[in-house]
């Protein structure tokens, strides 16, 4: 019996070709899926691959860096250095290697000196910003802030804020505002690092919340970056409309303990929004404004909870003991548990005015409110 | 009769058919829509250094919720890994479930407990709290155990948690889960980076421990599971979170935050009554509840996940444990879909009510049911002789070759998040996985799930699902 291949694929083909639709269909799917798990696999395999290469590649690379740059400057006597930049511009000849010719090599070591600059600081870290700037890896970093791709861009931010190097403002600000929120955040930390005459300026311009997350990495930038100018908060308290800039800049100030913006804080307990005016009592309770304790009773009955918790706490933070007897009412009285246990936490951080406080509301108070009490009293309990 | 298997023959051949067309098209869809969000998470996550949230006073405080029911052969352990999660502001609740082992007396003298006057607050009702303990030891400062009656179940020990918590957001987990240390970092990512929307829940990827390798409660080695069920169970987790549940999220669909690891919004949790002790599925039911209090209360809402792996856990590594947990999850299903009936295809609850919810019903709840029908009217065809033998294996070839490329495609996916096994032995080990998975552990979920739904009907007693520990392996001094 003669039977050939091409005999048999005709056979296969006129099945196919006289099967029902939804066979056909179904043959044509069992293709596509086996080539599409061929694809995963081979997808699979060609990232373990790379990831490996790349991972082998890399470190070999950092370990070759690692030797230059303590050879050639962390290891130099910094007491040595009669100019600035000497020690780097050594070291730049020393740097001019094959490897660094490639794109990928020039982001291996721009992403290493970033690491030791962001460990080292005084003469070395000004050294080795020389040196970036000395291989002109500044250029890779502003070409990527050029580019149409957001993450480029984010990249460079992040480079050239990490090595401190000027971008004019012209080039930030637009990006302060960026549909794309990775970019907005890397701007707004970028300007704030690089911007020489108003670090905050973009709180002005900012039509795009701050989120939490870009608030936390802000306070950051702005607590850690050294010899940043501190403006007056009380200008973007009282004038901004964007609640998120009002609620970071309470944040700000106590941190700042900045007393000059409390008549700013106290006009934003009459806000209509009781989220902000929660932070506010707040910000007046950690900086312990005891002219405002006066105002946080008078407006206490009148408050969501969240406000009135915010009230008893202030009071226990500010301590002045004026008001225990209010505070002693709020415990005995109130139905809310949560109200109840922070006016007895107030009560005991204002033992110090009235001692006997404590004692008298040990004997009289109900069980529940006892174990309160006890419960605000015990060191090992926090909240 | 003939009518009667006509009719059968025709439900079969339209019916069911464009019943499996569809849901082989959901997972098709789901599998573009998991690659968008897989990628996506990837390229924005090389931007966020999660290490602000390290010292930041600005971080918002989390609880670590860990109920725990006789874990005495490894609870400490998992508290000490508990101990090593990175984070400004968090603290650690242990829930001693009324254990009948010694998990109580090993926590006190390991840990230096002392019992304390703590205000209790029952918000949501659970069985009574015995005493609560926090440590004299000040490196323990941020460890509360709650000892209380047993509840018989995981949900009341976990509402006794949420009670004691003191942050506005608490992570539930498992005693015997072991964290990442970047868990409430990651996690709480997605809350703190949402635009307009408030975030009620985030997950994370889990991902079977039983082959890992451990150290004073630190894994210090990832390995595939050697065992085929934990194997099988390995791969099935990858495509249920990496592929099914990274998919849900860019639609805002998520159905579910696993009980193994979730965060949530503490105070929708309490104003929705928080676990319901009496459901099998208590994870699923009660993130259908805070779905339906946020919209019924117009709260624009958001259930986020991310495909990184933060939890490892004990999977089941004998058929009759592995039998109990699925049988388990089934009668929950069933319970769910039956409490919340009112939810199916209701506008009112938005993208849950019109997508999720059929979704379950129909591809969750009732895929056992079909596919178990259709067995049995393959079988009666092939003793009949009705079985076109050609277009029946056409058929098969199909939905096998498929089933084989979507959980290839979550392999690969999972790949793309992060490179969890450094041996490519165990790489090859997962990939064969989908070869036998339709043969051999398919039917098992079958069959647990239609056992659970008998067990639903007929309404059979059960405890708290507890699974024996086998613990894990230990690492060699170094």
């Amino acid at each position: 019996m003669n039977f050939s291949p091409l005999d048999f694929l005709e056979s296969i083909f006129f099945e196919f070709r006289y099967a029902p639709l939804i066979i056909q269909i179904a043959i044509i799917f069992v293709f596509v899926a086996i080539g599409m798990t061929l694809l995963a696999y081979a997808s699979i395999l060609r990232r373990r691959f790379r990831g490996f290469r790349r991972d082998t590649k890399i470190t070999q690379l950092n370990e070759q860096i690692d030797d230059l740059l303590i050879e050639n400057v962390l290891s130099q006597d910094p007491e040595a250095v009669e100019t600035p930049g000497q020690t780097a511009e050594a070291a730049a000849a020393a740097f001019q290697l094959k490897p660094f010719d490639t794109r990928w090599g020039r982001q291996v070591l721009i992403d290493r000196l970033i690491n030791y600059r962001n460990n080292v600081r005084g003469t070395m870290g000004d050294e080795i910003r020389t040196l970036y700037l000395l291989l002109e890896l500044d250029k890779d970093s502003f070409k990527k802030l050029k580019s149409r791709k957001w993450n480029r861009k984010v990249r460079a931010l992040n480079e050239l804020s990490s090595m401190e190097i000027g971008v004019a403002d012209v080039i930030i600000l637009p990006l302060t505002n960026s549909r794309n929120r990775e970019l907005r955040a890397a701007a707004r930390q970028a300007y704030i690092k690089l911007s020489k005459n108003e670090p905050f300026k973009f709180f002005d311009l900012a039509t795009e919340p701050l989120l939490q997350w870009d608030q936390v990495e802000l306070f950051r930038i702005i607590t850690t970056t050294p010899h940043i100018a501190i403006p007056n908060f009380a200008q973007w308290i009282t004038y901004s409309t964007n609640k998120s800039v009002v609620s970071f800049c309470l944040k700000l100030v106590i941190h700042y303990h900045q007393l000059k913006a409390i008549p700013a804080v106290m006009k934003l307990l009459d806000t209509k929004d009781h989220l902000l005016r929660a932070e506010a009592i707040n910000c007046l309770g950690k900086m312990k404004i005891a002219d405002a304790e006066e105002k946080l009773v008078y407006i206490y009955n009148n408050q969501p909870l969240d406000c009135q918790i915010e009230i008893l706490k202030a009071l226990g933070r500010i301590g002045s003991g004026r008001h225990t007897e209010f505070l002693r009412q709020e415990f005995m009285l109130s139905t809310d548990f949560e109200l109840r246990k922070n006016a007895a936490k107030s009560i005991i951080n204002n033992q110090s005015a009235d001692s006997s406080i404590v004692d008298e509301l040990m004997a009289t108070a109900s069980p529940e409110n006892k174990l309160i009490l006890k419960h605000c009293m015990n060191p090992l309990i926090k909240f | 009769m003939q009518e009667i298997w006509d009719i059968i023959g025709n439900f079969f051949e339209t019916t069911v058919f464009t019943y499996g067309a569809i849901l082989l098209v959901s997972y098709a869809l789901l599998a573009v829509c998991s690659l968008i969000a897989v990628r996506r998470w990837v390229t924005m996550d090389r931007f966020q250094d999660g290490e602000v949230l390290l010292t930041s006073p600005l971080a918002p405080g989390i609880s670590v919720i860990a109920p725990a029911y006789n874990e005495g052969m490894t609870i400490i352990y998992n508290v000490r890994s508990l101990l090593t999660l990175k984070y400004a502001r968090y603290e650690i609740i242990v829930v001693n479930d009324g254990s009948t082992d010694d998990s109580m007396d090993q926590l006190i003298k390991e840990f230096h407990l002392v019992a304390v006057d703590f205000a209790y607050n029952a918000k949501i009702q659970t069985r009574p709290v015995k005493k609560i303990y926090k440590s004299t030891n000040p490196a323990y400062a941020k460890l509360t155990i709650i000892d209380k009656v047993n509840g018989k179940s995981k949900a009341d020990a976990v509402n006794a948690g949420i009670n004691a918590a003191a942050y506005d957001y608490f992570v539930c987990t498992d005693v015997d889960c072991i964290l990442h240390e970047n868990t409430i970092i990651e996690l709480v990512k997605p809350v703190m980076k949402e635009k307009n929307k408030r975030v009620i829940a985030t997950g994370a990827t889990l991902r079977a421990a039983n082959s890992n390798t451990f150290d004073q409660g630190v894994m210090v080695g990832v390995r595939a599971p050697s065992q085929l069920i934990p194997r099988f169970q390995e791969v099935e987790y990858i495509r249920a979170f990496v592929l099914g549940k990274m998919g849900w999220t860019l639609l805002n669909c998520v159905p579910n935050v696993s009980g193994g690891l979730g965060l949530f919004d503490k105070e929708i949790a309490i104003r929705c009554g928080g676990y319901d002790h009496t459901s099998f599925g208590e994870d699923m039911e009660l993130m259908t509840r805070m779905v339906r209090y946020a919209r019924d209360n117009r709260i624009d809402y958001a259930i986020r996940y991310i495909p990184k792996t933060l939890c490892w856990t004990e999977v089941p590594s004998t058929l009759a444990v592995f039998g109990r947990q699925r049988t388990r999850w089934a009668r929950g299903l069933a319970q769910l879909m039956h409490a919340h009936f009112g939810m199916f295809l209701r506008p009112r609850y938005g993208k849950f009510g019109l997508i999720v919810f059929p979704y379950n019903f129909f591809f969750e709840l009732l895929a056992p049911i079909i596919e178990f029908g259709g067995i049995i009217y393959y079988i009666i065809a092939i003793i009949m002789g009705w079985i076109n033998w050609p277009t029946a294996l056409v058929l098969l070839v199909f939905v096998y070759s498929y089933a084989i490329m979507i959980t290839t495609l979550a392999i690969l996916y999972d790949q793309i998040t992060f490179r969890y096994y450094n041996s490519w032995r165990d790489v090859v080990l997962l990939c064969l996985m989908p070869f036998m998975e339709f043969f051999l552990y398919h039917p098992l979920i079958v069959f647990f799930s239609l056992r659970g739904y008998y067990f639903f009907l007929t309404g059979k007693k059960a405890g708290w699902g507890n699974m024996q520990r086998r613990g894990f392996q230990v690492a060699p001094n170094r």
